[in-house]
């Protein structure tokens, strides 16, 4: 069974898992548009150092994240590439591969580091607030907004990324299960991806039937008692930390 | 009335709008950059392609407006980990809105008939016509570039892909579509008779 970690609620008992979620979201939104306006180095390592931060403050299993996040790894180093060889520009000097330009290292290395500081934020964010939590916060949030059935699209926030985890989970133990018949022996693109997302559709389709099947025999419904939250000073704190963090990235 | 919100709803049309949403999104990671233009070959219109086949007009609607909300507040669902309604108005936005009006056709053509190869071929192709429809202009117009350049950044790319994902769609409709919409029919005629009681 594979041991993915990323993107799953982690309990331990820190400033940030007792966090008010309202906050904690808020700060979340702050840094991914922060993440947009950066245009210098600075802006890049400030709200990186940040991230790094709350990833450590939180105590998550900061070893068994980075093995989890090979896939986005591989991402990231696609994009890095891509961009480093085609954008046109100067060759970096005494680099042995003559296409490389530095404004297409800047560029990928640019890329890397806004996708890097998303997936650190979202995955703080994801380890420190349980799925509960997340969905009366989101519920909270929409609640002033008119003709949105805010428990209705809260609930299927929630399960929307309750979903990401177990689609990925289902990937890494179909892989395996293929990789230990030698499956991926096949050389033929096309097969391979018959053989990837065909039992992956399926096999995510089968679970969700699963998850409906628990929601309806719980008697899911969404007449609920409504959730109270509590904030701190320590909240406020990190709130001003975040803010402070974006009007200097814009600045 | 609120009894009669609740008495309508359904919780596994919920759940699979949700599970759609989230492939959508997966399918927007696993993207990759091209050089002569801003959009990306992502795999997250083939997640559209197949909400609207999968869900039908309504839902698969619902799921994809979804994901673009969830873009909109500023996490990171679009191609490539980006996000924000910069995003939406910038020149690959086109495409995010084509997204919408893919899956209604989709839905609208293949809708709740009974699933067939052919049928379920002219809603994927219709879909995706309107999506470059919309997204190649879109793309012109806000980057202010020269039809050539617009089709040879945003159209002549991905034809290779679109027939491949066009195929790729259709035979897993043919393979999973009949159980899905069976398992659909049996459950919502499980809902009809809780009702009644």
């Amino acid at each position: 069974m594979a041991q993915v970690t990323f993107f799953h609620y982690i309990h331990k008992d820190t400033v940030l898992h007792r966090m008010d979620g309202r906050l904690k979201l808020l700060c979340m939104l702050i840094l991914s548009v922060s993440s947009g306006f950066a245009t210098d180095w600075w802006d890049y390592l400030v709200p990186l150092a940040l991230a790094a931060a709350a990833l450590i403050a939180a105590r998550l299993p900061v070893i068994a994240l980075l093995k989890d996040m090979r896939f986005f790894a591989v991402i990231i180093l696609i994009v890095m590439v891509t961009n480093a060889f085609t954008i046109q520009g100067d060759p970096i000097p005494y680099f042995p591969i003559r296409y490389v330009s530095v404004q297409g290292a800047v560029t990928g290395l640019r890329f890397a580091g806004r996708l890097i500081l998303i997936i650190m934020v979202c995955t703080v964010v994801t380890g420190t607030t349980s799925l509960l939590t997340f969905k009366n916060v989101i519920e909270w949030y929409l609640r002033p907004i008119p003709f949105v059935p805010e428990v209705r699209v809260a609930t299927m926030i929630n399960l929307t990324f309750v979903f990401i985890p177990v689609i990925f989970d289902s990937y890494t133990e179909m892989v395996n299960a293929q990789k230990s018949r030698c499956v991926e022996l096949r050389k033929n693109p096309i097969k391979r991806m018959k053989f990837i997302v065909f039992p992956l559709l399926s096999r995510t389709l089968r679970r969700t039937d699963e998850i409906v099947y628990a929601m309806e025999s719980r008697c899911y419904s969404e007449v609920r008692t409504r959730a109270v939250f509590r904030t701190n000073k320590a909240d406020w704190l990190i709130l001003a930390v975040c803010i402070a963090v974006l009007v200097f990235v814009i600045l | 009335m609120s009894e009669n919100n609740v008495s309508e709803f359904n919780i596994r049309m919920m759940v699979y709008c949700a599970l759609f949403t989230a492939l959508i999104i997966i399918g927007g990671y696993i993207s990759i950059p091209i050089p002569v233009g801003p959009v990306p070959v992502a795999l997250a219109d083939f997640f559209v392609m197949l909400a609207g086949l999968f869900l039908g007009f309504k839902y698969g609607l619902i799921s994809t407006v979804l994901y673009i909300a969830l873009g909109a507040l500023g996490l990171p669902v679009f191609a490539g980990g980006k996000a924000g309604l910069a995003v939406i108005a910038g020149p690959t936005g086109g495409f995010l809105f084509g997204y919408l009006f893919m899956t209604v056709s989709i839905g609208l053509i293949a809708g709740k008939r009974k699933p067939s190869v052919v049928i379920n071929l002219i809603a994927l192709i219709a879909g995706n016509i309107l999506l470059y429809a919309i997204g190649t202009p879109w793309l012109k117009f806000s980057t202010n570039i020269s039809w050539t350049a617009a089709l040879a950044a945003g159209l002549t790319p991905f034809i290779a892909g679109i027939v491949i994902k066009i195929a790729a769609a259709s035979a897993l409709g043919r393979v999973l579509l009949p159980r899905f919409k069976q398992n659909m029919v049996s459950a919502s005629a499980q809902t009809e008779t809780g009702k009644g009681v």
